[in-house]
């Protein structure tokens, strides 16, 4: 019966994309604004501003001294051109570097003590910030999973959910800014340790400027009784959002940590700019999910948001794992490599991805697998869709050292192309610098099966709703990486993200 | 049901490649009509056109369901107006679940014909009973669509999928195709039970034999583009004992 | 990291020095322009240097050094050349400098062959419509001064023209007589529409070498290119080959190589017809101090053409593989069929493969894929042979000879396949 259960949600979900691509007519779901008045800093960016962001945390001078030595490293250094990206010249004086709500000046308490605009602005993006709330929406369901959500709009967080029940199982999760406040023994300890400063031009930027995001700890054994999840949106004008994302799973702990990103839509471009850093210890386990549904840009390729991420996991003891699944449909640009340091022996790390690229949308992502011990073990999974005007590249490194014997990596990386406009492009680095490892990397670029496309029309679906049908097909490995939320979300994405791709 | 007049259908990349020069019949509501012929004489490319498959230019003559113009519609709309072609190759689908597209296909053709979708408690109770009288089984449902299925499997899964669509008029290209005894049993079982007073079919085939299972009331017998013969199932015996040669010679003498 | 533009103002301070320390060979009209061209790009463009993304696993110094580095003479043992059982037109070159003696009569039925030396002496000739244009064509979409440098200086070289179909294949010959020579040559080769041409090329040319040839098959053109590029350990050199197919046209490169301290193979080539082919192998074996870099771009510009990239490297104690591939589909190119695999068999713990096989794809109705393995013997295998009899070393033999069958089965004539396949395995026997 199991089987039949199992089978029965899958359908549901099914049924759900299906019915969301078609209530949904055309256009970025997320892209209106939430009209409330806002803190910004001056614009630009100088050290005064670096040091006005300290000082709105109430920061110690310690995290102080690390912004201001970044923000030097910073001026130093030159944005990378090495991507397959065509990117008009950023002006980084041009933009604002913190926003913050007014109603937000003193912190709230509790979730009751949020703006009810903001909560509205959530509620609207469809995320269950009140707590007890059910999710998974599969029929028939009785009780869904509970999920934690941290929401960070534009620079500051909101508040975290389910605070108290996390608490009883040793786990910390909260805004960066608190941690600082109440933990800033493990920030000073991990802060920049898996990303350092100056690892590249926009984790230097991000380094100097980050305004907030989420914080994570999990003691050493504790299972996270619940799925973590934040959720970010760009909400003022102008803006760059930097935020600072600090996951940390002593030995033999577990967590599912969900990320999901909107922003409105806005003729001009925006900055967005973040760094993630793991750290796994001892026989633990992080799996990191991202829904990046960021504003695209209009169908003319006027404005969205630049994308530029640094995500990194650190698998520094025996046997961690590290999973990163990504769904990235969004954003006018995507510069973004989630990556493996797999430093200690028989570690793991995985890396899912789907990147659909659309319209005039630019995406250059891929992953690092860096295997430094022995006996460990990578795979990748890659499938990219480019359609329109788009560009889409695959960008990923295999490296195998000396010392890291009896390793193995296996690549698979997908193209798929819908019309002769857009591009799709694979460029893998492999590396391998010892005898004992295998290293397998297997790539494909094709177009829609006309074939299969007819099949479905033939019994009755219309032509959008079949290559949707057909791309959620060829995703499927990936999106059953997802959890079940998550993946409900992506299905939907990946077919509203391909509208006006056919005909 | 459905009516076809002279239709004439060529290559769309090679229009010096006439494959249909004037092809008529006319199929009454609960009728079974079979289309034989050798190979190349048109039959697949007949049910090509009928159902909207790109690469075929109609130059001449209609083809209308219930006095619907076909082939003014696209293939899905000809679905939902109630048209089925039971592929001689089905298709396969990696990534996309057997079910998934059941149900996807099912909702999306009572949502063109305005009907209510069936809910997922009810779409799996009428797919498991017709999956149980074809032999499908849970996992044959769950798999991807057609991705390593044999070539019975295949057949079946067609007919299930006609089962659950209900069209009022199917078309079965060679069937039989890569079937053994038992599998052809089975599958004419599943379309004989499907047989009504209002759903037709057009049964295309090489061979006689599938026509022991699913006796047809008209045989046509199709050469070189056009109907040459137009019987009883008698017919098709008279082709199994003495070949299509003498019966093309009688129409181009 | 160093700013680019600094990167810039090195490499071309690097190339003025060189420039300087050189005078550009006297000649005739048409390749003293050609010449001058290719002194230009060289100043535009700087050496290469190995900050470039370009030569990210090879560092390029011993090829742009002013000096090249003394490389001893490998000693044959009486073993005989390659290719040397065939009937063929030899044409020798001696330290990579052209040895009518010991050449054959350049006659051959359908081609007209002069040497490079001879025809820069004239102020018009045929190749003045190819020699140097290939290569600069090949400037994009990254550089690659040492062939322009080649071109700027090379006096030596052969200048091929096919009409017809020899009855047999034209051999370059690349013997060495010193330790220190320099060598730079430059061949221009033609196949005129509907001919068929096979050239073999082998030996050690020199202690460093920089070649170049450029190649353009005509309409409904055959060229086969076969070469095994010698075994002397201590040598450094650069081949680039340049290939422009038209219509209908077909080309297959082979390269065996074995040994050598830096070796960098290059090949640009052009599917600019419809319904073109290319196919392109190379099977490599090396040990110790080998450094040896395969570097390939196909560019389909053109409807309905396949390519195929083939290439096998088996490596042991230090020696580094690289394989730089990229399959480049433009958007007219629709119906491509690309292919391309590079795999690399490590015998034992230190060896190296590095690689970069890309795909950059502007056409949607295309078929193309690529892989990439590395990895050791396969145990089960290596057990399977040996409970059935077979002794551990010829087990191995055999499955090392049966991962490099695949590049060499893209040779077209079987026959010297068949004189590679046993040059390959006496080198394996050798070194047990």
């Amino acid at each position: 019966m199991a089987a039949l259960d199992e089978m029965k949600m899958r359908d549901g979900v099914d049924r759900e994309t299906v019915e969301t691509v078609q209530s949904m007519a055309g256009t970025y779901k997320h892209g209106w604004e939430t009209d409330i008045e806002m803190d910004f800093a001056p614009k630009g960016l100088n050290e005064d501003i670096v040091k006005l962001i300290s000082s709105k945390n109430n920061e110690p001078e310690w995290l102080l001294e690390w912004r201001l030595q970044a923000y030097r490293r910073w001026l130093t250094m030159e944005s990378p051109d090495w991507a397959m990206l065509d990117i008009a010249e950023i002006d980084y004086q041009e933009q604002y570097y913190y926003a913050k709500p007014k109603s937000m000046a003193e912190k709230p308490k509790s979730l009751d003590d949020v703006d009810p605009k903001l909560l509205e602005t959530y509620e609207k993006l469809g995320i269950p910030l009140k707590e007890q709330m059910l999710l998974a929406g599969v029929e028939g369901a009785e009780e869904g999973r509970k999920v934690a959500v941290d929401a960070v709009f534009d620079s500051v967080s909101l508040g975290t959910t389910f605070q108290k029940e996390l608490a009883a199982a040793g786990v910390i999760f909260c805004s960066i800014s608190e941690a600082v406040e109440k933990h800033p023994e493990l920030v000073k300890r991990y802060l920049g340790s898996v990303v350092p400063q100056n690892d590249n031009y926009f984790a230097a930027l991000n380094s100097a400027v980050f305004s907030d995001g989420s914080f994570v700890y999990i003691p050493a054994g504790v299972r996270c009784p619940m799925e973590l999840s934040t959720y970010f949106r760009i909400n003022a004008e102008n803006t760059g959002q930097f935020e600072r994302t600090l996951i940390i799973a002593e030995k033999g702990s577990y967590v599912s940590y969900l990320e999901g990103c909107t922003a409105p839509k806005r003729d001009t471009s925006q900055l967005h700019a973040a760094v993630v850093e793991i750290v796994v210890l001892e026989d633990a386990e992080v799996k990191y999910s991202t829904v990046q549904n960021w504003f695209p840009g209009d169908e003319n390729g006027k404005g969205g948001i630049y994308n530029f991420v640094t995500k990194r996991a650190d698998c520094r003891e025996d046997r961690a794992k590290v999973s990163w699944t990504q769904v990235e449909t969004g954003s006018a640009i995507t510069w973004k490599y989630p990556s493996c340091i797999l430093r200690g022996d028989d570690t793991q790390g995985e890396f899912y991805s789907i990147a659909i690229a659309n319209n005039w949308q630019q995406a250059d992502t891929g992953t690092k697998m860096v295997h430094l011990g022995k006996n460990s073990r990578s795979r990748i999974v890659s499938k990219g869709i480019s359609a329109g005007q788009a560009q889409n590249t695959y960008r990923g490194l295999v490296s195998m050292h000396p010392k890291a014997t009896n390793s193995r990596n296996y690549t698979q990386c997908d193209s798929l192309l819908i019309g002769d406009k857009c591009g799709a492009h694979t460029v893998p680095y492999i590396e391998v610098r010892n005898a004992s490892s295998r290293v397998e990397h297997e790539a494909t670029t094709s177009k829609v099966d006309d074939d299969q496309l007819f099949y479905c029309r033939s019994r009755g679906m219309d032509e959008e709703e079949a290559v949707a049908l057909v791309v959620n097909g060829f995703c499927k490995e990936v999106l059953q990486e997802l959890p079940m939320e998550f993946a409900m979300e992506a299905q939907a994405l990946v077919a509203i993200s391909l509208e006006g791709s056919v005909g | 049901m459905l009516e076809i007049k002279n239709l004439h259908a060529e290559l769309e990349e090679d229009s010096e490649v006439k494959i249909l020069k004037g092809v008529s019949l006319s199929i009454k509501p609960g009728e079974v009509h079979a289309i034989m012929g050798p190979n190349g004489s048109g039959k697949s490319t007949l049910s090509y056109v009928l159902s909207g498959r790109d690469g075929y230019e109609v130059t001449e003559g209609s083809a209308t369901l219930d006095g619907a113009d076909l082939l003014e519609m696209d293939p899905e709309e000809r679905a939902a107006a109630g048209l089925f072609l039971a592929f001689q190759y089905p298709v396969e689908i990696p990534g996309v679940g057997n079910m998934t597209f059941l149900r996807t296909a099912v909702n999306a053709q009572r949502k063109a014909r305005g009907e209510e979708e069936l809910s997922a408690g009810d779409f799996l109770k009428v797919i498991r009973a017709k999956a149980k009288d074809l032999q499908i089984d849970a996992d044959m449902l769950k798999r991807p669509v057609n991705v390593g299925f044999s070539g019975g499997e295949k057949k079946r899964n067609e007919i299930l999928q006609m089962a659950m669509l209900e069209p009022k008029m199917c078309i079965l290209d060679e069937t039989d195709s890569g079937l053994d005894v038992d599998a052809m049993k089975l599958v004419s079982d599943g379309v004989n039970a499907l047989r009504d007073a209002g759903r037709s079919f057009l049964v295309i085939t090489h061979y006689q034999r599938l026509l022991d299972h699913i006796v047809p009331d008209v045989v046509h017998i199709l050469s070189e583009g056009r109907i040459i013969k137009t019987g009883g199932p008698e017919l098709a015996l008279e082709v199994e004992r003495n070949g299509y040669a003498d019966l093309m010679a009688e129409a181009n003498p | 990291m160093m700013p680019r533009a600094k990167l810039k103002a090195q490499k071309r301070d690097a190339a003025e020095v060189l420039l300087k320390s050189r005078a550009v060979p006297a000649g005739g009209a048409w390749i003293t322009k050609a010449r001058q061209a290719a002194l230009s790009r060289v100043s535009e463009m700087g050496l290469p240097n190995k900050r470039d993304e370009y030569w990210r696993y090879t560092d390029p110094r011993r090829l742009t050094d002013s000096e090249g580095q003394a490389a001893r003479l490998h000693d044959s043992q009486g073993e005989l050349p390659v290719f040397d059982r065939f009937d063929r037109l030899k044409v020798v070159f001696v330290d990579g400098v052209f040895d009518p003696a010991q050449s054959d009569p350049l006659a051959l039925e359908g081609v007209e062959i002069v040497p490079l030396a001879e025809a820069a002496q004239t102020d018009l000739h045929w190749a003045r419509d190819l020699y140097g244009t290939l290569e600069a064509r090949a400037q994009s979409p990254v550089e690659r001064a040492l062939a322009s440098l080649n071109t700027a200086y090379a006096t030596e070289g052969m200048l091929i023209r096919v009409t017809g179909k020899p009855t047999k294949p034209i051999s370059l010959i690349y013997q060495r007589s010193s330790e220190q020579a320099d060598a730079m040559v430059h061949h221009v080769v033609r196949v005129e529409a509907g001919a068929v041409a096979t050239i073999l090329e082998n030996g050690p040319m020199a202690a460093r070498f920089n070649q170049v040839m450029e190649v353009e098959i005509a309409e409904g053109a055959t060229f086969h290119h076969i070469r095994a590029q010698g075994r002397d350990h201590e040598r450094a050199g650069a081949a680039h080959l340049f290939v422009r197919v038209g219509v209908d046209a077909q080309l297959k490169s082979f390269t065996l190589t074995a040994n050598g301290a830096l070796i960098r193979n290059e090949a640009v080539i052009w599917l600019d017809g419809a319904d073109g082919s290319a196919h392109i192998a190379g099977a490599t074996v090396g040990d110790g101090a080998f450094h040896h870099d395969d570097t390939v771009f196909i560019n389909h510009a053109a409807p309905r053409c396949e390519s195929r990239q083939v290439f096998k490297k088996v490596l042991r104690s230090g020696a580094v593989g690289v394989f730089q591939g990229k399959i480049l589909v433009d958007q007219i190119a629709q119906l491509t069929d690309g292919y391309q695999i590079s795999q690399s068999l490590l015998l034992n713990e230190d060896a190296q493969f590095l690689a970069k096989p890309e795909l950059e794809i502007y056409a949607d109705d295309v078929k193309c894929s690529h892989g990439s393995t590395s990895g050791e013997i396969d145990p089960h295998q290596l057990f399977y042979l040996r409970a059935r009899g077979i002794p551990e070393d010829q087990a191995k033999l055999l499955l090392v000879l049966s991962f490099l069958a695949e590049a060499l089965d893209e040779i077209a004539d079987t026959a010297y396949a068949e004189d590679l396949r046993e040059r390959l395995e006496a080198w394996l026997r050798r070194r047990g």
